[in-house]
């Protein structure tokens, strides 16, 4: 066994060929330990027990008979009383808003119907997110029917309980508490909102002593400092990825989670995506400790401990020529810097180095380096630098040391939560404590909002209006789409109202909407597009987006000077800890999201907490070995459980450690954002807190590492690991006892003692066509073999089992979709997205530790490469739709059938749950109810597996209203599946034909699609020969079909992957 | 395309069917066309036992009327109005005779279709119903034709078979008792009633009926479960489709206007009610008893023709002394002429006053609920038509696209007093409307789509595309 290999992986179950793995790949279901469900005391619990089933069975026989024998229920049709203009009932209705959370900007369309917003999109109008969205902003619209969320203005009691008060008995209240020379704090994250800070602005004049502190749970602070030291100016500037052809980055992960991921990963896959006849694309090399979700997308990976990411930004400095002397790296690091360096210096003018650092002179020295490489101006600009980071962590440090003082006689808390993702929460606790009028403006169940006197919620942004800024002169509005569904009140309002603005006119029917208009007024005279406001505001309401003419600003040099001494400087410790911003959850602000907390992290592949990623080595000789022995029994659903102890702290951590590959050795990471205790019923009590590990620097910045930890030797086992990596596993190698390479997935279906084949069983191929993956100098060669393992796998194909059953579909439609494995970055908008268009239930936690997801477009995670540090793919993979489909021919009752349109049907109501189908599909696309999951009719005996809530996840009628009321909600007992968005199909098609026109692309568009921020995917008519699809595939010779050679003709067309890794920098 | 399991038996059914039904399935092929176009075109307003009047004449007997002028009566199904501006002295009667409603124009069907639609006509008129097809019921999928064929024809083989087997039991009884009387002992005891209602074998075939009746009843009626053809259940206000389809011709689309652009028909909303009966302040039939509980519900005082500010706060009782003094003076103005109230002025206010409280009784009966206790808000409707959940149904897709009739699925209501649901509303009606039912091909450019269909039809090798043709039978067209 070899280190380095051109094999694909998923984990190091698969890599170490372990037995339970070819066991359990054979199978679709997983068999699921009984003796272990019967042996869990909570069994104890269950009400229902064997002879209670025979009474229901017997008792719903008799209740069913009598029901037949009576009448229909009668059902109300209840029209409007005055129907608004612009609904139609059935007819879905889009506004142009903006997705803002903190920092995190996109800009989006809301659909709604029946007045309800169901599902958001993106709005292409946008220059910075062009149509993108990310999962966060795709699962924003569950959070609007939230059952936890702060639906009172009241007084706060334990544990976020409020006592109800009405607007104007606390206005009343909190008006008498404050006095003109009161000092107030207004504590925030990053506001984008003009508007909102005109009305900071007005508070402040009617109270001279108030303030606005900004923070940001994962802070950019010593960015924004190190910017206003080098140019003058407190921003983070425009970066442009598209521009650069060598990308470095340090430990930021500007396609996950950093500043503007979706506007980045936009740019960033117009480098990444290939055309064959012209092969070009960008480098880019990470410098990290964690494997992020840029991190696996890079084309080289250079490992470093987190303490020293100083080091290795100084080693790349010194050697572009910087004058510093730089702190000793690890040796292999070293190495590859420098070469990285001549990368760079090759690339003079258009590389582009970006770092997550948050220490100050690591900044500076970024900035530095793109200073000396000729960045600034080209690949980094500052006309339109981004606003999408304001914090300053000492602003926050220093609020409580002033509270502490006593200093502070109020303190308004606006949709942040320092008591719990701050370093020091616990000081800022008792700090807090002290002031005598706190007030939390929150619209969220939160840590800080429990430690308040009063709230005053604020609206969720789908009720609310507003304006963003997210980069300087880029304008977005925020507009509601449903009124508002509990007595909240903006938060802006809130303010406005308690300063007595005259400006805010309380008795006006929209006052905020009146007063935002008004500050628009303002932005009219810096435009020049319209002549009048009326249009300048109608446009701008319309696009959701509007463009302001500014000056230009360009800085050439860097003013400020390196002193070497402020870096972080590298430690000693056994083993450090990484924390990384989760891309679900982000620092805790979404942890109340179920879909959030479902969709799996797509590097880990962990859903419902975080986990302890441990580094793999190899032995030298036969196998791969998790960090003190860590995941050997993961395959089984399992995971070890290790002690996670930090220097100080009077006990450790138990936490789940799973081996991740690509971590570097003496470093574990995890991610932060999990542990909330205070929080909604999806988000309490799940996963661990990180962020008492936290420390700050010299300046008062916030590390997010920590090298004063300890991992213990496994201390338990975590049977109910909610991990997906070996869920639905399809194309997985592994070798038999006689050492032959087979199919794990066929290897139920043949004795062991019988495997005497070469070549997996039964004859069949051990080389599947899973991913097909090379690198950009060997593409000539590459496409010519992928050619004839194409071809190979054609002629295999040309003996069908259906001589006569030919799948021309020359006439109407053809459905079909193409994947570009180049532009996926596997930042899993697309799960959601798919989640909220066609009602896929969330299952919970113990329920994905069953392989019970029900996803229907999961992203498959495999690596490639040097084990050490892999490369890594990310295959979405969702229905295939089969013209020769192996479900339809197992179906026996016919519930899943073909249509004339190549596309591959399900209709539950015929299914009847045999369950054949998933067996018999090779891409293990469909998904089983087992439970009810979103109705509330299940027996309480089910229950105690969905986390223990008493009703399943989106059971109750507030989260119901979030359904798209054009898809069917599935019972258990049924299979579903991908169905190609057919809802959206058959909508555009009606459109078309009410229109009586042809069948344009942009009339049918899969919400997957819409969602990607990259344009990854292309869904069409393959008949239509002038559509996008055709285009993408014709004479495309990176094309292959997943698993081509067994015939089923699928319908999704994937590219093969392309890297551009630099061996040089391995050795 | 992969429906697989029953290609084979395809070929099978209607060879098996046609050996169980034989002769009766014997029949001119143009009377099954005439038959369909029939019902997809005519029977809306056409009583299919052609002896009738409904919307539009019996059409028995019309080629008897049309005598000498059958290429007239060619035009007039294609467009009346033409025949009529042409001035023929038949089709102008006949056009005031009818209340000068306008007959459904039929450009498309040719020649051949309106001689098989005729001639359906005249075998129903003259040989009854029950020759076409054997069932001869209009409604697609109501029972099926199979069936209703079949029903009778096992009733008759039924008999027939017992009568037999009667026959032949007595036949054997007989012969058993010879034999018996041959060998030279006693003859057998005669069985008596007793026992023979007794015997195994009796109570074997009893046993045997009772489960297979049992069982097929058992069936039918699960699959009727939920159905509710003929429901028509009272309203929260007596509207009238007669009345306002039927006599003021209001057409469907004018309330119902979500059938054009929504999978929602819509049931109009207040408001649209409020764009006539701001004017049209007493009806017919129910004078303001009923007409009152509009404006109750969106908050309009007919004393002043103004709506009520803030009308969603007030209570019930706030709201009640103003209908009831709209009823009241109503009823004094309607009835100060009456003569039997003539010398009694407190008669007539006693009166008044006690319409008047039963109009208010009549308001707050209609339009509370346990879960809605005030009178304002939205009017609830009983919901007559209901898909299941996991049915997808598109009301444009019919109306827009395929420019279907509105009594093609909900039959006559222009003449419903109360409105009933005409249709089954099961799949196998939709279906078979499906298989039956051609595409809009030529006029609708999305159409171009379906090249080798066109191709087809210009050579002549199809005639027509159904919306079976182009996957209107496949599942996810419906359930999804």
């Amino acid at each position: 066994m070899d280190k380095k290999n051109q094999d694909i992986w998923v984990g190091m179950a698969h890599k170490n060929n372990d037995p339970a793995l070819v066991e359990a790949a054979g199978k679709e279901f997983v068999e699921l330990p009984i003796i272990e469900a019967l042996s869990d005391d909570k069994i104890a619990e269950v009400p229902a027990n064997r002879r209670d089933f025979l009474k229901y069975l017997g008792f719903g026989l008799g209740a069913a008979t009598i029901a037949a024998g009576c009448d229909v229920p009668v059902k109300r049709a209840i029209p409007y009383v005055t129907k608004p203009d612009e609904i139609v009932p059935g007819v879905a209705t889009y506004y142009a808003s903006s997705f803002v959370k903190g920092g995190d900007y996109c800009a989006v369309l809301v659909k709604t119907r029946e007045g309800r917003p169901i599902k958001i999109e993106g709005n292409v109008l946008s220059p910075l997110t062009k149509g993108g969205t990310s999962a966060r902003a795709q699962a924003s619209v569950l959070e609007l029917y939230d059952v936890n969320r702060v639906k009172n203005p009241g007084a706060v009691g334990e544990n976020g309980v409020v006592t109800k008060m009405s607007w104007a008995d606390l206005d009343k209240t909190i008006g008498g508490k404050l006095n003109a020379s009161s000092n107030i704090r207004i504590v925030t994250n990053t506001v984008l909102s003009p508007t909102a800070k005109k009305a900071f602005a007005e508070f402040i004049v009617k109270y001279p002593n108030a303030k606005v502190v900004t923070y940001d749970p994962i802070s950019a602070s010593g960015m924004l400092e190190a910017n206003e030291r080098s140019f003058g100016d407190r921003v983070i500037p425009d970066y442009h990825f598209d521009k650069a052809s060598t990308i470095v980055s340090f430990g930021a992960d500007f396609l996950g989670t950093w500043i503007s991921p979706i506007e980045y990963a936009s740019a960033y896959a117009k480098g990444r995506k290939i055309n064959p006849k012209r092969p070009k694309m960008s480098r880019h090399i990470q410098v990290e400790s964690g494997m992020s979700l840029t991190g696996s997308n890079a084309d080289n990976r250079v490992l470093i401990r987190p303490s020293e990411m100083g080091a290795a930004i100084a080693t790349l400095y010194s050697a572009l020529g910087g004058s510093v002397s730089a702190p000793k790296l690890n040796n292999k690091a070293t190495a590859a810097i420098s070469k990285v360096a001549e990368q760079l210096r090759g690339s003079r003018g258009n590389s582009l180095v970006v770092s997550a650092s948050n220490n100050v002179m690591e900044q500076i020295m970024v900035n530095k380096i793109n200073e000396m490489l000729g960045n600034l101006g080209s690949t980094i600009t500052f006309t339109h630098a981004s606003l999408q980071r304001q914090g300053i962590d000492s602003e926050i440090q220093g609020l409580i040391s002033e509270m502490q003082g006593g200093g502070v006689d109020a303190v308004m808390v606006l949709d942040a939560n320092p008591a719990f993702d701050l370093y020091n929460s616990d000081k800022f606790i008792t700090a807090f404590a002290k002031v005598p009028l706190k007030v939390s403006l929150s619209y969220d169940l939160n840590e800080t909002m429990a430690l308040c006197d009063y709230t005053a919620p604020n609206h969720h942004f789908l009720e609310s209006w507003g304006d963003a800024e997210p980069k300087r002169g880029h304008l977005s509005i925020i507009q509601p789409t449903i009124s508002p569904l509990f007595p909240t009140r903006q938060a802006e309002a809130s303010l406005l109202v308690w300063s007595g603005s005259a400006n805010y006119k309380a008795s006006a029917e929209q006052p905020y909407y009146e007063y935002l208009k008004t500050s628009w007024n303002g932005f009219f005279g810096q435009q020049s597009n319209y002549a009048s406001f009326r249009s300048f505001w109608d446009e701008a309401l319309h696009d959701g987006v509007a463009k302001l003419g500014i000056s230009e600003r360009e800085y050439g040099t860097v003013a400020a000077t390196v002193n070497i001494g402020q870096i972080t400087s590298p430690s000693n410790a056994e083993v450090e800890i990484a924390f990384l911003e989760s891309i679900n959850i982000g620092a805790g602000q979404y942890a109340n999201n179920p879909w959030l907390m479902e969709m799996p992290d797509p590097v880990t592949r962990t859903s419902w907490g975080n986990y302890l990623g441990v580094p793999v080595s190899f032995d030298g000789a036969h196998s791969f070995v998790g960090y003190k022995g860590i995941g050997q029994s993961m395959v089984k659903g399992y995971a070890d459980v290790v002690n996670l102890t930090r220097a100080g702290a009077e006990e450790g951590d138990r936490i789940t450690a799973f081996p991740q590959f690509g971590q570097p050795e003496g470093s574990v990471a995890t991610n932060l954002g999990y542990g909330r205790k205070i929080c909604g019923g999806a988000g309490r009590n799940v996963g661990t807190n990180m962020f008492p590990y936290l420390s700050a620097d010299a300046n008062g910045n916030t590390q997010y590492f920590a090298t004063n930890v300890a991992v213990s030797d496994i201390v338990d086992i975590n049977y109910d690991f909610p991990c997906v990596q070996y869920h639905h596993t399809l194309g997985v190698t592994a070798k038999n006892e006689a050492g032959e390479t087979i199919n794990a997935d066929e290897a139920a279906l043949v004795d062991f003692t019988y495997g005497v084949v070469d070549q997996g069983y039964q004859g069949s191929l051990t080389n599947r066509s899973v991913i097909y993956h090379t690198n950009i100098n060997e593409l000539s060669e590459f496409t010519k073999e992928l050619g004839h393992k194409r071809e190979e796998a054609q002629a295999l194909n040309a003996q069908s089992l259906y001589p006569g059953h030919e799948y021309l579909y020359e006439n109407g439609h053809h459905w079909g979709m193409y994947v570009d494995l180049n532009a996926c970055t596997g930042c899993s908008a697309c799960t959601v997205a798919c989640m909220a268009e066609n009602n896929v239930p969330v299952v919970g936690a113990k329920e994905v530790s069953r392989h019970h997801e029900m996803t229907w477009l999961r992203i498959d995670r495999y690596f490639y490469g040097d084990v050490e540090s892999p490369n890594t793919v990310y295959q979405p993979m969702m229905c295939q739709h089969c013209d020769n489909a192996p479900c339809e021919n197992v179906c026996p009752v016919a519930a899943t059938n073909h249509s004339s349109e190549g596309l591959n049907q399900m209709a539950y109501n015929r299914c009847v749950g045999t369950r054949y189908c998933a067996n018999n599909c090779p891409y293990k696309v469909r998904r089983f109810n087992w439970l009810d999951y979103t109705t509330a009719d299940i027996f309480p005996a089910n229950q105690i597996d969905l986390n223990e809530e008493e009703i399943p996840y989106g059971a109750d009628n507030l989260t119901r209203m979030v359904l798209n009321p054009d898809v069917t909600v599935r019972s258990r007992g049924v299979i579903e599946k991908c169905s190609f968005c057919v809802q959206r199909i058959q909508e555009g098609k009606l459109t078309a034909k009410r229109e009586a026109r042809k069948l344009r692309d942009q009339d049918v568009k899969t919400a997957c699609q819409t969602a990607c921020p990259t344009g990854a995917i292309v869904f069409g008519d393959l008949n239509n020969k002038e559509g996008e699809l055709h285009k993408s595939l014709d004479h495309n010779p990176l094309v292959y079909i997943a698993l081509e050679e067994i015939n089923v003709l699928s319908s999704v067309n994937y590219t093969a992957v392309v890297n551009n890794r630099d061996e040089a920098l391995d050795a | 395309m992969n429906i697989t399991t029953i290609p084979k038996m395809k070929h099978f059914l209607p060879l098996v069917l046609l050996f169980f039904c034989g002769s009766l399935l014997a029949q001119a092929p143009n009377l099954a066309e005439g038959k369909a176009l029939f019902r997809n075109n005519c029977a809306s307003c056409h009583n299919k036992s052609m002896k009738d009047d409904m919307t539009g004449p019996a059409l028995g007997g019309v080629e008897e009327r049309w005598e000498g002028k059958e290429a007239l009566l060619y035009d007039w199904i294609r467009n009346s109005t033409a025949v009529i501006e042409s001035g023929d002295e038949y089709a102008v009667s006949l056009f005031n005779t009818w209340n000068k409603s306008k007959m459904t124009a039929f450009p498309n069907l040719t020649d051949e279709q309106i001689a098989s639609v005729l001639g359906y006509i005249d075998d129903v008129y003259v040989n009854g119903p029950a020759v076409v097809n054997g069932g001869g019921d209009p409604i697609p999928g109501e029972k099926g034709d199979e069936a209703g064929l079949s029903t009778s024809f096992f009733v008759v083989l039924f008999l027939i078979l017992a009568i037999l087997a009667v026959a032949l039991a007595r036949i054997i009884s007989n012969l058993n008792r010879m034999a018996e009387m041959k060998e030279g002992g006693k003859p057998g005891q005669v069985a008596t009633l007793k026992d023979i209602l007794t015997s195994r074998g009796v109570i074997g075939f009893l046993v045997f009926a009772l489960v297979i009746i049992g069982g097929f009843t058992t069936v039918n009626n699960a699959i009727n479960l939920g159905r509710q053809q003929g429901y028509a259940p009272d309203q929260p206000i007596k509207f009238s489709h007669a009345l306002h389809a039927g006599q003021q011709q209001i057409d469907c689309q004018y309330c119902h206007d979500g059938a054009r652009r929504s999978k929602h028909s819509v049931i109009p909303a207040t408001n649209t009610c409020m764009n006539c009966h701001k004017a049209i302040k007493k009806g017919s039939l129910d004078g303001t008893a009923e007409i009152s509980k509009i404006y109750a519900s969106i908050g309009y005082d007919p004393n002043t023709d103004t709506y009520m500010e803030n009308y969603e706060e007030m209570t019930n009782e706030e709201i009640k002394p103003i209908f009831i003094k709209y009823a009241t003076e109503t009823f004094k103005k309607d009835n100060a002429t009456v003569a039997k109230y003539a010398d009694s002025e407190s008669k007539l206010t006693r009166d008044a006053d006690e319409e008047a409280e039963k109009q208010w009784k009549g308001i707050v009966a209609s339009l509370t609920n346990p879960s809605k206790e005030k009178v304002s808000g939205a009017i609830e409707w009983e919901r007559i038509h209901n898909l299941p959940d996991h049915v997808y149904f598109n009301h444009a897709q019919h109306v827009s696209v395929g420019k279907l009739q509105c009594q093609t699925c909900h039959g006559p209501v222009e003449k419903m007093e109360v409105v009933q649901q005409y249709a089954p509303l099961s799949m196998g009606w939709c279906i078979n409307c499906h298989r039956q039912t051609e595409v809009q091909f030529a006029s609708n450019e999305y159409y171009e789509q379906y090249e080798t269909y066109h191709k087809e039809l210009k050579s002549g090798k199809r005639e027509t595309v159904t919306v079976e043709d182009i996957g209107g039978l496949e599942c996810q067209k419906c359930h999804y």
